[in-house]
């Protein structure tokens, strides 16, 4: 077994996909012509979204991210060296804040938004594994 | 009301309308009777704008409009009884049935009655019977705008399998349960709960023809208190239990409004 894909469902594939490439400076991988799926160039764990109605047709039930209510229960979390710029550019972009960056006890950097979904996403700086 | 096995409706096809968004008919439907027989429609929510004529007698078309269906129905049909159907998308009811809508659900209008609330109908009893012809008449009538807080929650309750609770689609239309039930009432013909219970009742329905899962399952992942309230629910909106789904029951994905094409 493999951890190979993280898919948020969202009312909007290609402006989630848009707001995340400026947001998190991240690129497209691809959109799907039904504007239905999209795939973020993540490496070997993809993170991707499609689209609220996929999750009926596929006979889920879901419920929908809002940034009008409290976020669902997980987060993503992206990682830099530079936390400042990187919460700010978020920010900027139209991602509201959470919590400011931070330092923790541990040494780590963090900081939290919401995206144009409502979900929580983190921005921290990598834990040193060599102290 | 009606227990036993439902005939699968050979000669049933259906075409759903894309894109969402820019549409006021969730699908337009066919149904060729090649032999006398009976199905159960189960229910939907959504009104039908319906043509009903036999294709080897000389009977003129008669109109048929129904209102929001909340229980199933079975249709009686001779051989060579042909239907043509527009199915609303759910808010767009009231276009046709304007302040009527209120007392709508589970009322079928056939002929004059059906003319009288729609007189541009009566157009179509001269040209050829064909669903273009049918949606060009009833395109007209049934262009009006709906709330997109409507639109809104109606996304919402099929997204969350009907779980989704009234106050968090009001949050999140930014509006109060209130407005949310009044439009339902207003728009759809129904209240907000019972078009809840019909889609919640729809998947579980899936869940347990089509993806074979066991009831007392089912049940939980469709937000049942337990198995007896499923089988309740079956009982109310299908006239059957889950352990006696009719084995041939057809069903069209009405509640997957946003699948491209169904087809047979």
């Amino acid at each position: 077994m493999k951890f190979a894909y993280t898919i948020i469902y969202v009312d909007d594939v290609p402006s989630t996909i848009a707001f995340y490439e400026s947001a998190f400076g991240l690129t497209r991988k691809f959109v799907h012509e039904s504007n239905l799926y999209a795939e973020l160039e993540t490496g070997d764990t993809v993170l991707a979204f499609a689209g609220n109605e996929e999750a009926e047709m596929n006979g889920l039930a879901i419920l929908p991210n809002d940034p009008a209510n409290p976020p669902s229960g997980w987060e993503i979390c992206f990682v830099t060296d530079d936390v400042g710029s990187a919460f700010k550019q978020a920010v900027e972009a139209g991602c509201t804040a959470v919590s400011n960056p931070n330092e923790k006890p541990w040494g780590q950097t963090v900081s939290y938004v919401r995206d144009l979904n409502g979900c929580l996403v983190e921005i921290a700086s990598p834990i040193s594994t060599d102290s | 009301m009606r227990c036993g096995p439902i005939p699968i409706p050979a000669g049933y096809r259906e075409t759903i309308v894309t894109p969402k968004s820019s549409r006021h008919v969730d699908a337009y439907w066919s149904f060729i009777a090649k032999k006398a027989g009976q199905s159960v429609v189960l229910p939907d929510g959504h009104c039908d704008i319906i043509l009903e004529h036999n294709a080897v007698g000389a009977e003129p078309p008669t109109p048929i409009i129904t209102g929001p269906a909340t229980q199933p129905y079975t249709v009686q049909y001779a051989k060579g009884d042909c239907w043509l159907g527009i199915r609303l998308r759910p808010g767009y009811g009231v276009s046709v049935w304007r302040q009527k809508l209120i007392s709508a659900s589970d009322t079928v209008l056939r002929g004059k009655e059906a003319l009288t609330l729609l007189p541009a109908l009566n157009d179509l009893q001269e040209r050829n019977l064909n669903l273009e012809n049918l949606s060009k008449i009833t395109e007209a009538s049934t262009a009006v705008q709906i709330d997109h807080r409507l639109a809104l929650a109606l996304e919402a309750l099929h997204v969350s399998g009907g779980r989704m609770r009234i106050n968090t689609i009001a949050t999140m239309a930014g509006c109060t349960a209130r407005q949310i039930n009044r439009m339902f009432r207003a728009n759809v013909g129904l209240s907000t709960k019972i078009y809840a219970q019909l889609v919640q009742f729809h998947r579980a329905l899936r869940l347990v023809h089509s993806e074979q899962l066991p009831p007392a399952s089912a049940a939980f992942e469709c937000g049942y208190s337990d198995q007896a309230h499923l089988t309740r629910a079956f009982r109310r909106f299908g006239g059957f239990s889950p352990s006696n789904i009719p084995q041939d029951l057809s069903q069209p994905e009405l509640f997957s409004p946003n699948v491209r094409f169904i087809q047979d």
